[in-house]
């Protein structure tokens, strides 16, 4: 048989290839005249449709449209991941002209690309690096979780809960510490079960570890992760479900309790309206109930008259700045008092027993701090 | 045998020399009339799109830096892959391979670096951690399939899951010596130690297009390849490896020593994809990724099987296929957005590998309609590698 020469092949093919790109080099150049918007993009972990965090932040992004029209021009890039392809993703986007950018997970804006592209404003969600053109910006959701994990523990009747989790970080263990405290409220001595899927967005990982949860005897669920598929899984045993991000509640119109919701689109017009009159400085935003970046999404039909008034008392006490769900005495999984009593967390200082900075879970969840 | 018209697949006696140029042309001529199908059903003007689709990948400003740091991990595996493949050896495991070598390098770079050793130094140490890392990975599928008789693809495969959770857990899970532990940011989200300054790869940039940089990992990629296509065709070593390819019996009448060519074949494969690791943290991370949502999520390893196979296990033209396929990911990346979901974007890269691949057949094949030949040999098994 003849030895074929492939290479031959796929070089012919290539310059080929290349003549027809050379050739046709002066297409698509065409420029960007008359009154050219301002160019804002947003960069998702997740597809933009994912039914929670970022179909959050895709919303956020509409609004910014749907307000500013055709002063702005407004792009997203789903399903990147961080490192390389994010990079790859920022270059790609200044080069076409992107003047800001909303990077909505951490990990993402790292100190050399900020510096690499001093003139575009970064805006990082849950994230802490603040730079000249690097902000953060989040928001306590875990009042909001305190409250949903409230209606949590009412619907419960064993007591036993399962909450789906992404990583084992601060964020994460925050959130889940704030629902096992919601629990524990309306049903003293509640238990919060917890499965690490280490990924934000997972259906298939999220439904296997609501599974595992299920067949370890809790009859409530809830979740601190991206999509809707515990949901689906809670609605397809026929047990309460509290989501997460955004309003679910058509994933699992049964089962939907009420879930813990962002409203990004004020902060995001808010900013962009900033960056486009030049005022736009660099900060940390944590947003609150109060100025509606959280709340409580509509109750599905297995929230008591009870829970729903029990609710509404806390959530006003949050309002007026009278309660926060972190304040001692707060207990570790030992036991162990880690908050004195009349003390509250604050977001960034006090090292483990900051906001930002928790590392361990409250008494009464089940599972490990460390993943 | 019953009458009536049928169609058969035949093997070709001969392959004429114009086929392997014009089929692959006319399998990527035929991908984009379909996707151009697809285009055109959801609401999309076919030509603009690809268009688009170029202009990303090889022409505006800048695409030819991004096509490369794409292109360049695809290289590593593709090589990896081809390498083992070219002795039949189905080593799956190049994904796992290149998580080892990133963890290898990366310790290697922030050791030596941080002793403040000369940049030279630190990154041939990088180099070397990183190729000795991916290859003790692929030596134990290589040992179980050369004294056991162990399906490598299966222990291959498997691999890839065990080292993507100790990348893991090195970041997420536990304090390691690659994970930053210092300052309050490190504990608000795990990050990757950042590597000092001498272990970063130096790149070499070309003044076109706002400057192309072409990172040291590239430049690695192409002395693989070369050092590779050397291996195989002038040397004995790779003169017996494609015996034993092709009939494990013949080789052995010919006193080629089975075990330790596979050892030696997938060390090699291993290696490649090791210094694939070493280049992520050296090139384009300067820090160990351990984040599942990082390198673990974009299968590299499992794209060099497509490049391999799309280049017929020819080094440079799987070096050549990964530059093509990485401006067509950097494409996908630039194209998507709200007016053309990232799903589309999928489709039409998968329609293009899906012919490229597809087309490979009817160079080893003709398609016959009508009476068959009785006399023409079929095709009972797949044909050995070039």
């Amino acid at each position: 048989m003849k030895r074929r020469k492939p290479a031959r092949a796929v070089l012919l093919l290539t310059v080929g290839a290349l003549a027809l790109v050379s050739a046709s080099a002066g297409w698509g150049r065409s420029n960007t005249s008359s009154a050219a918007p301002f160019k804002v993009a947003w960069i998702y972990v997740g597809p933009h449709n994912d039914g929670g965090w970022s179909q959050a932040h895709d919303e956020g992004r509409q609004y910014v449209q749907k307000m500013l029209g055709n002063k702005v021009q407004t792009t997203y890039k789903e399903n990147i991941a961080v490192g390389a392809q994010f990079n790859q993703t920022v270059a790609s986007l200044v080069a076409q002209g992107y003047k800001m950018i909303f990077a909505t997970s951490y990990g993402y804006v790292t100190k050399a690309v900020a510096a690499k592209y001093p003139n575009v404003l970064f805006e990082q969600a849950t994230g802490t690096l603040v730079t000249k053109n690097v902000a953060e910006y989040f928001g306590s959701a875990e009042d909001t979780i305190f409250l949903s994990g409230m209606a949590a523990g009412a619907a419960s009747k064993t007591g036993k809960i399962g909450f789906v989790v992404a990583y084992p970080i601060p964020e994460v263990i925050r959130h889940t510490n704030a629902f096992a405290l919601g629990a524990q409220l309306t049903h003293p001595g509640a238990t919060v079960r917890i499965v690490w899927t280490n990924s934000w967005f997972d259906p298939a990982g999220e439904k296997k570890a609501a599974q595992s949860l299920y067949q370890a005897g809790v009859d409530v669920l809830g979740q601190n992760v991206d999509s809707p598929a515990t949901g689906q899984f809670a609605e397809s045993v026929k047990i309460p479900w509290v989501g997460y991000d955004s309003d679910a509640s058509k994933f699992a119109p049964k089962s939907w309790l009420t879930a813990s919701v962002y409203n990004w689109g004020p902060y995001y017009l808010k900013r962009v309206k900033q960056a486009m009159a030049g005022t736009w400085k660099s900060g940390f935003y944590y947003g609150t109930i109060n100025d509606g970046f959280t709340k409580l999404a509509p109750y599905g039909p297995g929230v008591s008259a009870t829970a729903k008034t029990q609710i509404a008392v806390v959530e006003r006490l949050i309002e007026s700045g009278s309660f926060s769900p972190f304040t001692g005495p707060l207990y570790d999984q030992s036991g162990k008092l880690r908050v004195a009593s009349g003390v509250r967390m604050q977001v960034l200082k006090g090292g483990t027993n900051s906001l930002y900075g928790m590392n361990w879970l409250v008494k009464g969840v089940i599972g490990s701090p460390k993943g | 045998m019953r009458t009536g018209v049928r169609i058969s697949v035949e093997r070709r006696l001969s392959q004429p020399r114009w086929l392997t140029v014009a089929v692959p042309v006319g399998s990527v001529v035929f991908a984009f009339l379909v996707a151009a199908v697809v285009l055109l059903a959801t609401g999309h003007d076919p030509l603009p799109s690809y268009r688009l689709l170029f202009d990303a990948a090889f022409l505006q400003t800048g695409s030819l830096d991004q096509t490369l740091i794409a292109a360049t991990p695809l290289a590593f595996t593709g090589l990896a892959a081809a390498a083992a493949f070219r002795m039949k050896l189905w080593n799956i495991g190049a994904e796992g391979q290149m998580y080892m070598g990133a963890i290898t390098g990366a310790a290697a770079g922030l050791y030596l670096g941080g002793r403040g050793g000369p940049s030279a130094f630190v990154i041939a140490a990088m180099v070397v951690a990183g190729c000795a890392g991916g290859m003790v990975w692929a030596l134990i599928p290589a040992i179980l399939r050369a004294f056991f008789k162990t399906n490598e693809i299966l222990t291959s495969l498997l691999l890839n899951y065990v080292a993507g959770y100790v990348l893991t857990y090195l970041i997420f899970e536990s304090e390691s010596y690659w994970r930053q532990t210092k300052g309050f940011n490190a504990s608000v989200f795990p990050t990757g130690k950042p590597l000092p300054p001498s272990a970063l790869w130096p790149g070499w940039t070309i003044h076109v297009q706002g400057g192309i940089v072409v990172p040291l990992g590239a430049g690695l990629a192409l002395l693989a390849a070369g050092l590779l296509w050397l291996l195989y065709s002038r040397t004995r070593f790779g003169f017996e490896a494609q015996v034993l390819g092709d009939s494990e019996r013949a080789a052995r009448y010919a006193g080629v020593r089975v075990r330790r060519k596979i050892l030696a074949v997938m060390a090699v494969s291993g290696a490649i994809a090791g210094l694939g690791g070493a280049s992520q943290d050296g090139d384009f991370n300067h820090a160990l990724d351990g984040d599942p949502n990082g390198l673990q999520k974009r299968g590299y390893g499992y794209t060099g099987i497509v490049i391999a196979a799309l280049g017929r296990y020819n080094p440079f033209a799987v070096v050549l296929i990964a530059f093509l396929l990485g401006g067509l990911e950097n494409a996908g990346n630039t194209l998507q957005g709200p007016s053309f979901p990232a799903g589309l974007v999928g489709v039409i890269q998968g329609i293009i590998l899906f012919s490229a691949l597809g087309g490979e057949l009817l160079i080893r094949h003709r398609v016959r309609i009508g009476r068959r030949a009785g006399t023409v040999a079929r095709a009972t098994t797949p044909e050995p590698a070039a």
